[in-house]
């Protein structure tokens, strides 16, 4: 167990928030509102996978919510020209993918530091949608858009085993797989992960194009639960991904996390916002206690393992 | 002469000056000052000079306090919500506490030392990474701001003599808080470059265990630079205060990664060891000299960060590529024989990632040519044609569908007129972006100012120079001040709006029902005030009613629709929900309807066109606005008739093109009453 410490400090606190709940609001229980605020997180779910294996990297992205808003029009303006939702819904994932190939070739391999590339795609990418939108709605979507042509509780029920789907995928994936154990060496230790044949650039630029194109598969499945499109969505998401998995216990150093503390960190934030709600606080105090629960749980990780190797965040390539 | 080059190359690459290569960066910046004074008007002058400067000001704070925490391997992403946190302190110690100015300004910066503190504590002290600690306290601090405001408060009406620190001039032309930057920078100068300590900034930032090793108190030094960066940060706080005359608790919002944007421009590694005041001051001037050409040119914002953005890109992987190697050769030439063993199987994943690059600058440059073509406006009349009148209109936030369906009637008054219009404004709502554009659009000399009001005390100030300057001002959608416009275009007043949709909420609840609001920001001025206005008549009127909560929607539709699913379920008796933000309604709309829920009703702010299908499905009862399209025609038809003075001032109506003639009331040109939208009335609506 002695590996889970982490995840289960994040465990112990969203079980602290349910005892709580249990007491004095226990409608918070109820299948419509676990359903509902299961919807709601999907998107930041599955983004949150992707950024996993980018921190695991040692690397960051916060190019995620302008992706996310591209996808999401670009989904909608094919959707409006006559294609197919299926279509238009892979269409998402490509541009998503190719905004992830366009940051991990610009990392991997011209090395510029991630978080450079990424503020820079973020604000570029943001701003060269809003000129070409103006700022207008993606609307007059055909019939069958909404749910993707089912009806809403198949489309939970997608949703669901695509999310869980995913999530074993992911997990699995790192565990067993060559290239996740890869993702972990290069993480850790990138010349030495270099030395022994993997091949660090490769890595690199696959992790960012994979964050990338779950990020259009996140912006397709929230897409299709409304009518019409929005120009502006994904606002501050890429803070409250991140967030998400540093409360799950994954270094920002990189080549430490796991698949299940992110989950853990998504659900821990994901059911705060409206617990807050449920306990009568007012909304204006939310964003403070976020940011306390961040701290909080952050702390609690190092507590305990005060000697743990202060992973030395220098780039060890010699360029 | 290939003697003397090599020569200066030397030179350069050993300069102390531009270790990391920021020469790159002064010539980009040169090039920048050499092709917007070319083309753009009133940019190279004096006046502007300064101008510019005094906008840098905040910013240059930031970057300056940014800059040894990269050098050491570490990142502060709180630095924008300490500004936002010690305004509001600041405000509220002033205004609420009425003490003096300087113990104002003492505890402000006593509290900016605490969150530079607790950054220190959980950094140095604990050992956390940086960017978690401080992405936790960049929540923390700004919540804490809305928290101790609730939202709503903003301070103003602070002293002259304060103002002056952010408002006034030395012998007419410094700015006053020219002074106070200037030697700001020169101590973190010192710090970096003069002292132990900065040595020893870089050796932590360099190998962080091997300075550790070498004997250095690694942890003391760390700890002195976070507390450092909240101090500085508080002090940009008072100065941005001074600047707008206004405290409120999103300030600096986004400033963090401006200030990160800038010190990486100037050549500072984020992994640690590299980077110079001087290189961050260049990316500092890099990113608002740009932001104050674009302007003056009457480009879209939206373009200068798209700009930003690939030249950031473009920089530094300029940079990048000059100082790296692939295995011991130069890119080029290593790229060259790679192409000979082309049968790699990763060429084709590189080729792809190429040909995207190349796809970014492809774009960018239609971009600019489309923008060039689509219409600069005032470049035209230079070609000697007769001068066209330039008409600036300023929405709040541009992204905001209620000011998009303004702006088609305004082009429609634009082209009818024969006048060039320039529609531009914040983003997304921002006061001081909005006393930026009118600065500029003084330097430039347009016409006529037409402005949709954020804050009416901040930008008060700066359209009172306008009209110093002799260009007539009008507002609209939300008031400034009385002197400091000539005309306000009143399409409704605050407590006009709130008054009909809490008669439409009482119209269609139970005498003894609940309701619930949600609102756009908490922090945004006119829908507060809205709030302010329905409880009153709530109050007096319905005393049967009750308000079940305001919650806030970020103007996020999806944000909406999640707290429209939890309202339904915390408060079952709540039979109604009043959206006073856009993109609420039907994200609201959307929710109820999802949760089929028959007896809850849907009202709110918002346009039709985004709102039809939930109109006609009976989610939405009602929707009330104004004609947005009548407006924005009447903003540049009304700006026009003052530029020509063509307004009387003892006018008690005008002919306004389409709209025909509207009264003219107390200096205020009454649009008419706001339209009660529905079912029956919806499609004959074309916007």
């Amino acid at each position: 167990m002695k590996f889970y410490k982490k995840e289960i400090a994040v465990a112990v606190a969203i079980l602290g928030l349910m005892v709580v709940l249990m007491f004095s609001a226990p409608g918070y229980f109820s299948r419509e509102n676990l359903t509902d605020l299961f919807l709601a997180n999907a998107p930041v779910m599955i983004i949150a996978l992707g950024m996993t294996l980018v921190i695991l990297l040692g690397e960051i992205d916060i190019s995620v919510g302008s992706v996310f808003a591209i996808c999401g029009v670009v989904m909608g303006v094919a959707a409006r020209g006559g294609s197919p939702v299926a279509i238009s819904g892979m269409a998402a994932c490509v541009v998503g993918a190719a905004c992830g190939a366009l940051n991990g070739a610009l990392v991997a391999y011209l090395r510029v530091p991630s978080i450079v590339v990424t503020l820079a795609t973020m604000v570029a990418l943001r701003d060269g949608l809003r000129w070409q939108t103006q700022g207008a709605w993606i609307g007059n979507l055909p019939s069958g858009f909404q749910w993707m042509g089912t009806t809403q509780s198949h489309y939970t029920v997608l949703t669901v085993g695509l999310v869980s789907l995913l999530i074993v995928l992911t997990a699995l994936g790192l565990r067993y797989l060559r290239i996740g154990r890869a993702v972990f060496a290069t993480g850790s230790n990138r010349a030495a992960a270099r030395i022994v044949g993997i091949d660090t650039q490769w890595i690199s630029f696959f992790v960012f194009t994979l964050a990338g194109l779950l990020t259009g598969l996140a912006a397709m499945l929230n897409s299709v639960r409304f009518h019409q499109i929005p120009s502006n969505l994904g606002l501050g998401l890429e803070m409250k991904v991140i967030a998400a998995v540093a409360v799950g216990g994954a270094a920002i150093t990189g080549g430490s996390g796991t698949v299940l503390g992110t989950v853990l960190g998504v659900i821990l934030l994901g059911a705060i916002g409206p617990a807050l709600t449920f306990l009568g606080v007012s909304a204006y105090w939310e964003k403070a206690i976020q940011g306390g629960i961040i701290l909080g749980a952050v702390a609690m990780n190092v507590i305990g393992n005060h000697r743990e190797k202060n992973a030395a965040d220098t780039d060890p390539l010699p360029n | 002469m290939r003697r003397i080059l090599t020569h200066f190359r030397t030179r350069l690459a050993n300069s102390r000056l531009f270790p990391n290569g920021e020469w790159v960066l002064l010539l980009a910046l040169m090039a920048e000052i050499a092709f917007f004074s070319a083309i753009a008007p009133g940019f190279f002058t004096l006046g502007n000079f300064f101008e510019v400067l005094r906008f840098s000001v905040e910013l240059g704070l930031l970057t300056a306090a940014m800059t040894p925490i990269i050098i050491a391997g570490g990142i502060d992403l709180s630095v924008g919500s300490t500004v936002g946190l010690a305004a509001v302190v600041f405000g509220s110690i002033w205004g609420n506490g009425h003490l003096p100015i300087w113990l104002a300004v003492l505890v402000t910066l006593l509290v900016g030392c605490a969150s530079g503190a607790l950054n220190a504590l959980m950094i140095a002290g604990l050992r956390l990474p940086a960017l978690i600690v401080t992405l936790g306290t960049y929540s923390l601090y700004r919540g804490i701001a809305e928290g101790m405001t609730q939202g709503a408060v903003s301070y103003t009406g602070f002293p002259k003599t304060f103002l002056a620190l952010g408002q006034g001039y030395l012998w007419g032309v410094i700015p006053m808080q020219l002074p106070i930057f200037l030697l700001a920078i020169v101590g973190y100068v010192l710090l970096v470059h003069r002292s132990v300590i900065g040595r020893a900034l870089y050796a932590i930032g360099f190998n962080p265990e091997g300075a550790l090793y070498a004997g250095l108190p690694v942890r003391r030094y760390e700890a002195l630079i976070y507390l450092l960066s909240g101090i500085v940060s508080s002090l940009a706080a008072i100065i941005y205060v001074a600047h707008l005359g206004l405290a409120k608790s999103d300030m600096g919002t986004g400033y963090e990664l401006e200030a990160i944007a800038a010190v990486v421009l100037g050549g500072a590694s984020v992994f640690g060891g590299r980077g110079t005041l001087l290189g961050s001051m260049l990316g500092l001037f890099f990113l608002t000299v740009l932001q104050n050409g674009m302007h003056l040119l009457a480009m879209p914002s939206e373009l200068t960060g798209v700009l930003i953005g690939t030249l950031l890109l473009a920089i530094v992987s300029f940079d990048r590529l000059r100082t790296m190697t692939v295995r011991g050769r130069k890119p080029v030439a290593y790229l060259a024989g790679w192409m000979k063993r082309a049968k790699e199987r990763r060429l084709i994943t590189v080729g792809s990632g190429i040909i995207l690059g190349l796809l970014l600058v492809v774009s960018t440059i239609w971009i600019v040519r489309s923008v060039k073509t689509s219409g600069t406006a005032g470049a035209k009349s230079a070609a000697g044609e007769p001068h066209r009148p330039v008409i600036a209109v300023m929405p709040k936030a541009k992204g905001d569908p209620y000011f998009i369906s303004a702006r088609v009637g305004a082009e429609e008054a634009a082209r009818e007129l024969g006048v060039d219009l320039i529609w531009d404004g914040p983003t997304s709502l921002d006061a001081s972006q909005q006393n930026e554009l009118v600065e500029n659009w003084i330097t430039r000399g347009v016409d006529a100012i037409v402005v949709a009001v954020e804050n009416k005390g901040s930008i008060s100030t700066v359209l009172r120079k306008a009209r110093q300057h002799h260009i007539p001002v009008l507002t609209w959608d939300a008031d400034a001040e009385p002197d400091a416009r000539d005309f306000f275009l009143n399409q409704a007043t605050p407590e006009g709006i709130a008054n009909v949709l809490t008669d439409e909420a009482a119209r269609l609840l139970p005498p003894d029902g609940q309701l619930a609001i949600i609102t756009g920001s908490l922090s945004a001025e006119n829908q507060n005030e809205w709030i302010r206005f329905i409880k009153r008549r709530l109050a007096s009127k319905y005393p049967g009613l009750s308000l079940a909560t305001v919650q806030p929607s970020d103007d996020d539709r999806d944000k909406a629709f999640a707290q429209t699913q939890t309202i339904l379920k915390v408060f079952p008796k709540v039979k109604l929900i009043m959206d006073i933000s856009a993109p609420a309604v039907p994200g609201s709309a959307e929710a109820v309807q999802q949760s089929r829920r028959k007896d809850v009703d849907v009202i709110g702010l918002s346009l039709p066109a985004i709102c039809r299908p939930y109109v006609h499905s009976e989610v939405v009862q009602t929707i009330v606005l104004w004609n947005t399209r009548d407006l924005g025609y009447l903003t540049v038809y009304a700006g026009w008739l003052a530029s020509q003075h063509k307004i009387p001032r003892t006018a008690t109506s005008i002919q306004v093109g389409r709209l025909g003639r509207l009264e003219v009331r107390n200096s205020e040109i009454i649009l008419g009453t706001p339209l009660i939208i529905n079912k029956e009335n919806i499609d004959h609506l074309n916007f």
